[in-house]
């Protein structure tokens, strides 16, 4: 009988996993030093682990079209979005007129920890429903309007699947309810995906004005996530 | 009902930045379960986001990783269970695809394994990967799996064995006659 055989295949995959408790492993060894054969076995166990290992090194990137994957750049990556004017401030003024009033004048960016205390939002909108679109606009109003005074509130908009009509200039009925909301500072965003599976289906898609689009809707939504923003689906 | 500890917002912030660092670890994981690029993509994102969604059921912060790959697991456990009807996972093997001739040595080589472990049912080849790829321990693997230890060690057995059939002439060949070329060592 070999004196490898002493031990089974679940001992030598559990020794070169660290895994064999310090008196199995002594033994081991001790019988590997004179058995050339179980020296060879788990030789080879070392082996396929660092093969395999070396086989995952680099894996190939996932294909996006428009750019390479999500990345974040820095703690607060992605937060300030470029273009994008943050309602802060006046909010007696203009929070009292709702949605009706003009922009807001652009105040200076708030520091990280104040986007970290704040309660910004990100509604995403999967519904073809129009009362499910309305009832989130006006949701999205209903947020502006009672932020705090003060208080550094950001609300966007992602839609994907069917609530993409919402974004459709030829399909929507909230074009200008979209308009007033976006000069109030809520961003919108279509899910590339969803247009382009849409256009491989034949149907051209046009996006109403200042729609930013992302490549995945849940690209989107997990970043606000890591952000601390709320998150509600519609 | 199991008592729940609500992370505070310190360790809530601490955990959101894990997850978001642990993203191209997910997605190697989701590529050596998957072999497809898009598919993993879209898995790291689910894993992502249920993990954000549910960080309330994370007791505790030093559980987060084991935490997140087991996530995964479900997201692709829950992919193939809608796309096939598949249950158990423990059957399933992912299509091997023929890939394009690469033309370096490294390439071969990686191509080689990867089809082997693309060979292997995915019970066996989330073992092996997770073992091997993130060093996770037995117990880890059980916990992330949903398993017993025992099980993980048995698809462990089963997988290398299949593995070693395919791949061992490969190491054998690779056998360098020339001094190592190691890593950066400081």
């Amino acid at each position: 009988m070999k004196k490898d055989e002493h031990f089974s295949e679940e001992q030598l995959n559990a020794f070169v996993d660290g895994e064999l408790d310090p008196e199995e492993k002594s033994r081991l060894y001790n019988e590997s030093a004179h058995s050339p054969e179980l020296d060879l076995r788990l030789c080879q166990l070392r082996k396929l682990k660092e093969l395999v290992r070396h086989a995952y090194d680099d894996v190939p990137p996932a294909k996006r079209p428009g750019g390479p994957a999500l990345r974040r750049s820095g703690p607060f990556g992605g937060v300030l979005v470029a273009g994008i004017l943050l309602a802060v401030g006046a909010t007696a003024g203009y929070f009292g007129q709702g949605l009706i009033s003009k922009a807001p004048a652009a105040k200076p960016a708030p520091t990280a920890q104040a986007l970290e205390q704040t309660g910004n939002y990100l509604l995403h909108i999967v519904s073809g429903d129009p009362e499910q679109m309305q009832s989130a606009l006006a949701h999205a109003k209903y947020l502006l309007d009672s932020a705090d005074e003060g208080e550094y509130r950001r609300v966007e908009i992602v839609a994907n699947e069917r609530g993409l009509d919402l974004l459709r200039s030829d399909v929507t009925s909230f074009a200008e309810e979209i308009r007033t909301l976006q000069e109030n500072d809520v961003v919108f965003y279509a899910c590339a995906r969803s247009i382009q599976r849409l256009e491989e289906k034949g149907v051209k898609v046009i996006l109403v004005p200042n729609i930013q689009q992302d490549y995945t809707a849940l690209d989107r939504v997990v970043m606000r996530m890591q952000d601390g923003w709320k998150y509600e689906k519609i | 009902m199991p008592k729940r500890i609500i992370l505070g917002i310190s360790q809530r912030r601490a955990f959101r930045k894990l997850v978001e660092n642990s993203r191209d670890r997910l997605y190697r994981m989701a590529y050596a379960w998957t072999h497809d690029p898009h598919l993993a993509d879209d898995m790291v994102q689910q894993a992502m986001f249920k993990a954000l969604s549910n960080q309330k059921q994370l007791k505790d912060l030093g559980a987060a990783e084991a935490w997140l790959f087991r996530i995964l697991s479900n997201c692709l456990k829950d992919y193939y269970r809608a796309k096939r009807d598949v249950v158990s996972s423990e059957n399933v093997v992912i299509a091997d695809e023929v890939t394009p001739e690469q033309n370096t040595e490294k390439q071969q080589l990686v191509d080689k394994v990867r089809r082997a472990v693309r060979k292997l049912p995915l019970a066996q080849c989330q073992v092996v990967t997770l073992v091997d790829l993130e060093g996770f321990t037995y117990a880890s693997v059980a916990e992330i799996l949903e398993i017993p230890v025992g099980t993980v060690m048995s698809r462990l057995c089963r997988g290398r064995r299949a593995l070693k059939e395919h791949l061992i002439d490969v190491g054998t060949a690779m056998a360098p006659r020339r001094p190592a070329t190691l890593k950066r060592v400081k």
